[in-house]
């Protein structure tokens, strides 16, 4: 495996497209995005992505009134299990844009700011998969897992052997944030962006979240 | 698209889905660690904020005069002002949904419900419209039109015409603006614009209207709404709206107009009665006044001053019709009274007729004829019910000689049938209105004179305060037992008996008083009652009355005085158990003083 530090500088030389070099340059400071996929399925591999939604973070600020949402067109059928998941049916994703046409306003949207997901490297994956077949790169933004600012808050302490729950459930309930319908992308990433600015903020005043045996606390409601 | 803002609480529950579709794309999500600035008093308002999470304190200074939790929004006395009056601190972790102000102006402008959640906010009458009961308050204003007000008819000069020229033609017509045209545009010139281009801007009377005419002209169409027209008034910073139909140019609507709708303007209809010149003219008057209690009482005036209020209208009306309606031999011989609630001056809502005349000597038949039709007409022109039992001018039995009248007290003291009661309780509650009022003093003096010491009969007569059962039940649990079981009757169970109570010690005591409120003081001053249960007693009666204009004005006509307790606050309920446990305590007092157990 080549290491992610090795590719970025490799596909620096050799990218193809030199209008997308932006993408290597640092974003606007203080600046981030969320992002969230909807796929056919958990194969990295095979499965493609249906729907792809971001949101820019900028400081303390939840951009949602510059959101990015698209729905993509995936090349194979949709497996029964990821209709049943994102309520997402063949038809509805037949009105897509294809995904080439997605691409460039993707990266033109995401720039070279760092991107924010949770179980971020999934995400990632699928879209290198394809960003690399149109352009002839793989992202080379720094990524942020929320999972693990969420840890390094809660169990960064813990005495070893401690029972961790990194569910998207239980770092929502947590931080006390609300939960808005999931499994649609725009929604996942717009709660991922609140888990993030929640975060950032208990790091930057050096609150640890509370363990208990039962029940949440640091509440963002407490 | 994914909604990010829940739109579905007020005012956001009044946009369209493109309005909504709108918003959803313009707003942004905050977070603020405890402790941070929202929006800082003195600042530019940016944004329209609602809480999306968390606490948020509300502060005047240093000092905080409200918390915000979850869906509460502010702040929209800023939005429309653009400046920030108050801070805003967040009390812990909070997010705030951003809502930058420019997009909620431009939703202001569109819909005018949801501008109403704004500018409303600035004329303190928000609170109303928020609240669920938005209908049921605010519903005459919801539904009046425009068409229904008085606007001033519309009146047209060219743009060539001179200011002398406007000037004349709004003293011939008696209004403040006129309709300019100038080719296919239409604008509006008012008596200020022409004042000013004369005396500010020195220019001569013989110069065109058209550069002082203003062409900025904001048109309401008579079937929209008079919130609409309060709002466009508001926005556009306007006293003067055109009233546009189609094509057609109606009139100008005045702001002056609009807010004596609001307020209730009753010297409007006082005016309007002394200044009328004929019956015709005292009808529209009389129209009025019903009208009058609806606006009095949405402004939250109290039920006793608006039963005075109403009886000083209805007096002056009577007064006048005797006027228009009495020859002028039978004026100097005669007064003409008013009885029951409206002698007490306790008429809210217009009942029937309950009036009567008090004749000096005989006086030709023809003419007391004539005056009865031409009086009894014209009071049905007003919209007055005869009274079932008679007790009109109209029937000779109350238009008669003072001398007849003295008569038949003695029939009625002498033989206590519950009709001859009802006499004493009529002609007792009488007032004057017209004509010489020293003969009712003299009947009542009479009237008092016989009844004084006899306490057989004022005990039969006190009795009626029996005739209904209290409403109180053991607990103090309401009984429900009228209409369809689930409603009782206010007047039965409780303004009747402190009436017909205090009616009873006011007539052995020989009071002159007709209010009852005033004749609980004089009660109180005579030491009959107690100064505290006197109170206590004035207070029930006034708050039950209030209840009985309440549901008077909601409901249909005849059940006036049913009110159903579980439509009720649950204050209202608790109010109305201790008005009702006072009746009871004032029936006992009534009962031992008139030693009622004999009977």
């Amino acid at each position: 495996m080549i290491p992610r530090w090795a590719k970025r500088l490799f596909h620096q030389v050799s990218i193809g497209d030199q209008s997308y070099r932006f993408m290597f340059e640092k974003g606007p400071p203080d600046e981030f995005v969320a992002i969230d996929c909807e796929t056919t399925g958990l194969d990295r591999k095979k499965d493609e992505i249906i729907t792809i939604a971001a949101v820019k973070i900028r400081g303390d600020r939840i951009l949602t009134s510059e959101r990015f949402v698209r729905l993509a067109r995936p090349e194979s059928a949709m497996a029964a299990d990821a209709i049943k998941v994102h309520h997402l049916r063949q038809a509805d994703v037949e009105a897509g844009e294809r995904l080439y046409d997605v691409w460039p306003e993707f990266l033109h949207f995401v720039g070279g700011r760092p991107l924010v997901g949770y179980f971020l490297e999934f995400d990632v994956a699928m879209i290198d998969r394809n960003v690399l077949r149109f352009i002839g790169i793989e992202l080379p933004n720094p990524m942020i897992e929320v999972s693990e600012l969420y840890y390094e808050r809660k169990y960064g302490d813990a005495p070893p052997g401690t029972e961790c729950d990194l569910t998207f459930r239980a770092i929502l309930k947590d931080l006390g944030l609300p939960t808005l319908s999931q499994h649609d992308a725009f929604n996942d990433a717009l709660m991922t962006a609140m888990m993030f600015v929640a975060l950032r903020d208990l790091k930057r005043r050096g609150v640890r979240i509370e363990r208990k045996r039962d029940g949440p606390r640091v509440d963002l409601a407490h | 698209m994914s909604a990010v803002f829940d739109a579905s609480q007020p005012p956001f529950d009044r946009l369209t889905e493109a309005e909504i579709e709108f918003l959803q794309n313009a707003v942004d999500v905050e977070y603020f660690p405890p402790g941070a600035t929202v929006a800082a008093a003195g600042q530019p308002c940016a944004n329209l904020h609602v809480v999306l999470k968390g606490a948020i304190e509300e502060r005047d200074g240093d000092e905080v005069v409200a918390i915000l939790g979850p869906r509460d929004a502010f702040d929209s006395r800023a939005v429309v002002q653009g400046t920030m009056t108050r801070s805003f601190l967040a009390r812990e972790e909070s997010l705030i949904y951003q809502l930058p102000r420019d997009a909620v102006m431009t939703l202001v402008g569109k819909n005018d419900r949801f501008g109403a959640y704004f500018y409303l906010d600035i004329s303190r009458k928000l609170d109303e419209i928020v609240r669920a009961d938005e209908e049921a308050r605010f519903g005459t204003l919801m539904r009046t039109h425009v068409r229904d007000l008085f606007i001033h008819p519309a009146h047209f000069i060219d743009s060539k015409d001179t200011i002398e020229a406007a000037g004349h033609k709004m003293r011939d017509i008696n209004s403040n603006a006129l309709f300019v045209r100038d080719g296919a545009r239409v604008g509006v010139i008012t008596g200020m614009n022409l004042s000013k281009a004369v005396v500010l801007k020195r220019m001569s009377i013989d110069e065109a209207v058209a550069p002082v005419t203003n062409y900025d002209v904001v048109t309401i169409a008579p079937d929209d709404f008079v919130f609409s027209a309060l709002i466009a008034m508001t926005k556009h910073n306007k006293r003067r709206l055109a009233v546009k139909e189609g094509e057609r140019w109606v009139g100008i609507l005045e702001d002056i107009d609009v807010l004596s709708f609001l307020a209730g303007n009753s010297q409007l209809t006082a005016g309007r009665i002394d200044r009328a010149s004929g019956i015709a003219d005292l009808a529209v008057a009389a129209a009025d006044v019903n009208e009058q209690v609806r606006r009095l009482r949405r402004q939250g005036v109290k039920a006793d001053v608006i039963s005075e209020i109403v009886s000083d209208l209805n007096r002056r009306l009577f007064t006048r019709t005797f006027e228009f309606t009495a020859h002028q031999d039978l004026r100097e011989r005669a007064c003409l009274v008013v009885m029951g609630s409206e002698g007490r001056g306790e008429q809210t809502l217009r009942t029937d007729q309950d009036n009567g005349l008090i004749l000096s000597e005989s006086v030709p038949e023809t003419m007391l004829q004539e005056f009865r039709d031409s009086f009894t007409q014209a009071l049905e022109s007003f919209g007055f019910e005869p009274c079932p039992g008679g007790v009109m001018v109209k029937n000779p039995l109350w238009s008669r000689p003072l001398a007849d009248y003295v008569a038949d007290f003695r029939s009625w003291i002498a033989l206590p049938q519950p009709e001859s009661h009802m006499n004493v309780a009529i002609f007792y509650d009488a007032a004057a209105v017209a004509g010489r009022a020293e003969l009712l003093h003299e009947a009542k003096t009479a009237l008092i004179e016989m009844v004084r010491g006899e306490r057989a009969y004022l005990a039969h007569f006190a009795r009626a305060v029996d005739a209904f059962p209290s409403p109180i039940g053991f607990f103090r649990n309401i009984i429900t037992t009228e209409g369809a079981g689930d409603a009782l009757d206010l007047k039965k169970g409780g303004t009747f008996p402190i009436v017909h109570g205090v009616r009873s010690l006011a007539l052995e005591h020989g009071l002159h008083e007709t209010h009852t409120v005033a004749r609980i003081a004089r009660l109180v001053e005579l030491n009959v009652l107690k100064a505290e249960f006197g109170r206590e007693l004035t207070q029930a009666f006034q708050y039950l009355m209030s209840m009985r204009l309440d549901s008077a004005l909601s409901k249909t006509p005849g059940t006036s005085s049913l009110t159903k307790p579980a439509e009720l606050s649950s204050m209202d309920r608790e109010l109305l158990r201790d008005a009702f446990g006072v009746v009871k305590q004032f029936r006992e007092i009534i009962r031992r003083h008139f030693n009622l157990g004999v009977f």
